[in-house]
């Protein structure tokens, strides 16, 4: 068995853990005060390793025996969280040094511990290389969102992600360890192909196991009826950590379901995708309508984020038995919302920790009048909010658009009219804190005064929202598919 | 639409299940005695009655100990299969660098310990 | 070797497990019952493994990382668990109710 390692395929991964060990170490030597280098280390090795996933662009490369792959689907996704990683890094660097200034070294290593989970899981084509890149991510996310160790509401925050992560992986494991008795595999691609024979197609132990992985998932995902823990460990967390898990360990989720079920579990698309479609409805409404009755401004995204994960669910559900042009373009649709939705919500996150260090109670309420006080702010707000809703020509409606035209070709109009229905609702909400942002009067006429780095931050998120908006022929160029899936 | 009939069974099963606990539950419920004591209302708990107050503390102390412990000695699991094939990919060249990487990344965790005075036994 | 057994034990393990987390209300025993749960998963996989007569043992490995991982796992839980009973005064997950909708 060779063992020849392609050290430039893990480039990016090497450059990460490097940084991350430096900034645990560096970290030890330094004083309080002047911990804020530890921000700069982090994104001086998160560019470094962008940097060194662009050199890989156009490639296609394997290597640990076909358990790490690198194709345009695994660096659009590192593109994708690498970039988000930079801009995490920026909308935190104040709270935390103004917050938890003696444990930021941490907080930027467990952060960066997160990413190279989410680096490997766009790569793995393999259960054991998914489970562990799944746990790489989650593990520290677990500890940062109990980052204020103090708090009461932060410490149940991470309890309540923690043990529905826990469980949930544990499901997920049961239902890997079945797949692989049955197909004598671990690879995607190999269980793939195991799964094809038709003897397989509706086999009673293949569709519980897929049924435990998919519920593993969904957890990871906060799909409905496995989304209990999120809003509670968004509102707990510290408001930079709620950014995170909304935007990047979704995601990664999603990075890992789309290749399971598109690689290794195509064949069996009958079974799952009315699972698929009922999930995604749920997902959708319950988001949007719990997301109606809240007060406060995080847990508000994270029903929204709640009610995003159902569109981005709808592409799986109309795959059901189709052809290899439905399935890639469902595909596709549901890859370009997750990208599209991560970085309008991280814009939206951005604001609310602005708003944030002014009055840490985070309800809706103080965001009357903002127009006056920060009229820069509350415009890029807006971008945000109204992307989230899906107005034109802003990115959200790129995003519902393809997944809207996915669902269309692919005959579920019912799934099509109800994620227009769902639209409407959340335009219902999200327009009304931009009506209260401009109408409203604020109590409180004093400015606010947004920090360089947020405000850098800000303005990076609103250029990506208006352009992606006006120019989405992007994503025609780029093809984003896995080079695995047998489409 | 076919496929949706398959959901037929177990749409089925769960309404056998869900029938099974209610009938079991409800059945118990009729037929037992209700004479309801303080000490027949608390929650049943394995072992045996706790003598005294429930709570004999442990120092932190010992939990950082061992948790020090549990997770070099797990980690060390690796060392193994490495260890019985180390001879049949020596000549490969790679496998010793990729051992000595793993264990400074612990010894890097081991630094960190140490730097955060876990490791002082203080009084 | 009949496959049936250990798999059977590993399916009551796994139920056993659910049934914990489900049942149990101290935080450190839903922790055990999940751990039960990847001790299912590791029954599963060295059983598959034996079975399949692999040459290289891809079921075994994986079980060693599910040990390793979740070794870590309880490492972060306990630490959890510890905080808020610094914090609170208990673990008992029904009383830990502040955030709710």
């Amino acid at each position: 068995m060779p063992t020849t390692l392609d050290l430039h395929a893990v480039l990016p991964e090497i450059i990460l853990s490097g940084t991350l060990l430096a900034v645990l170490v560096v970290d030890l030597f330094l004083r309080d005060e002047r911990k804020l280098w530890n921000s700069v280390i982090a994104m001086a090795g998160v560019l470094g390793s962008f940097w060194a996933t662009l050199t890989l662009i156009g490639d296609h490369r394997a290597t640990f025996n076909g358990m790490f792959v690198v194709d345009s689907f695994a660096l659009l996704f590192k593109l994708m969280f690498l970039a988000v990683a930079a801009l995490v890094i920026l909308i935190s660097a104040n709270y935390l040094d103004e917050g938890v200034r003696s444990t930021q070294g941490e907080f930027y290593f467990l952060l960066l511990s997160s990413f190279l989970g989410m680096l490997l899981m766009a790569s793995s084509r393999d259960f054991l290389m998914l489970f562990v890149a799944l746990e790489l991510v989650s593990a520290p996310g677990f500890l940062v969102a109990g980052f204020k160790k103090r708090d009461a509401r932060s410490n149940e925050a991470a309890v309540k992600f923690f043990l529905f992560g826990v469980l949930s992986t544990a499901v997920m494991l049961f239902g890997m360890s079945l797949i692989y008795g049955v197909t004598k595999s671990t690879n995607l691609v190999a269980v793939g192909q195991a799964l094809a024979h038709p003897a397989a197609r509706s086999e009673p132990l293949i569709v519980a196991s897929i049924l435990f992985i998919v519920a593993g998932f969904g957890f990871k995902v906060s799909a409905v009826p496995f989304h209990f823990w999120a809003p509670d460990t968004y509102e707990g967390s510290p408001v930079p950590v709620a950014a995170f898990l909304s935007v990047a360990s979704k995601a990664a989720g999603f990075a890992g379901l789309l290749q399971l079920m598109f690689v290794a579990f195509p064949h069996q698309s009958n079974v799952w995708a009315p699972g698929f479609a009922i999930m995604a409805v749920a997902t959708m409404t319950l988001g949007n309508i719990v997301a109606l009755a809240q007060t406060n401004i995080v847990r508000l995204l994270a029903y929204s984020s709640i009610a995003q994960a159902g569109y981005m669910l709808l592409p799986f559900a109309v795959v059901g038995g189709a052809g290899p042009a439905v399935m890639r373009q469902a595909f596709a649709a549901s890859l370009t919302y997750i990208l599209i939705y991560s970085f309008m919500n991280l814009g939206a996150f951005a604001v609310v920790i602005v708003v944030n260090r002014k009055r840490s109670s985070n309800l809706i309420a103080d965001y009357d009048g903002l127009m006056s006080r920060e009229p820069g702010l509350t415009t890029a707000m807006l971008f945000f909010l109204l992307s989230l809703a899906g107005i034109p020509p802003l990115a959200g409606f790129w995003a519902k658009f393809f997944v809207f035209s996915a669902a269309i070709n692919g005959n579920a109009a019912w799934l099509a009219a109800v994620m227009v229905l769902n639209s409407v609702i959340g335009l219902y909400y999200y327009l009304s804190i931009g009506a209260r942002m401009v109408l409203r009067p604020a109590e409180d006429q004093s400015r606010i005064g947004v920090p360089f780095a947020l405000a850098a931050a800000i303005i990076l998120l609103v250029i990506i929202v208006v352009a992606v908006g006006v120019f989405p022929d992007f994503f025609n160029h780029f093809s984003p598919r896995s080079t695995l899936v047998a489409l | 639409m076919s496929y949706y009939w398959q959901y037929g069974t177990l749409g089925a099963l769960t309404a056998v299940g869900g029938a099974f606990v209610v009938i079991a539950f409800l059945g118990n419920r009729l037929m037992r005695p209700r004479k309801p004591r303080v000490e027949k209302a608390t929650t049943y708990e394995c072992g045996m009655d706790p003598v005294g107050e429930g709570w004999s503390n442990t120092h932190i102390r010992y939990y950082l100990f061992a948790f020090l412990f549990v997770i070099f000695d797990v980690e060390s699991v690796f060392l193994f299969p490495w260890a019985v094939q180390l001879e049949k990919l020596r000549p490969q060249g790679t496998v010793l660098v990729e051992m000595i990487v793993f264990i400074g990344i612990l010894a890097i965790g081991l630094l960190y310990a140490w730097k955060k005075k876990v490791l002082e036994w203080v009084k | 070797m009949n496959l049936a057994w250990p798999l059977t034990l590993g399916a009551l393990l796994f139920s056993i497990g659910v049934y914990g987390v489900l049942a149990r209300r101290n935080a450190v025993l839903v922790l055990m019952s999940i751990e039960l749960m990847l001790n299912a998963v590791n029954v599963n996989l060295v059983a598959f493994s034996t079975w399949i007569r692999e040459t290289i043992a891809i079921g075994q490995i994986f079980a060693l990382f599910v040990i390793t991982i979740a070794a870590a796992e309880v490492g972060i839980g306990l630490a959890i668990v510890l905080l808020i009973f610094r914090n609170r005064e208990t673990i008992n997950i029904d009383e830990i109710d502040l955030l709710k909708w």
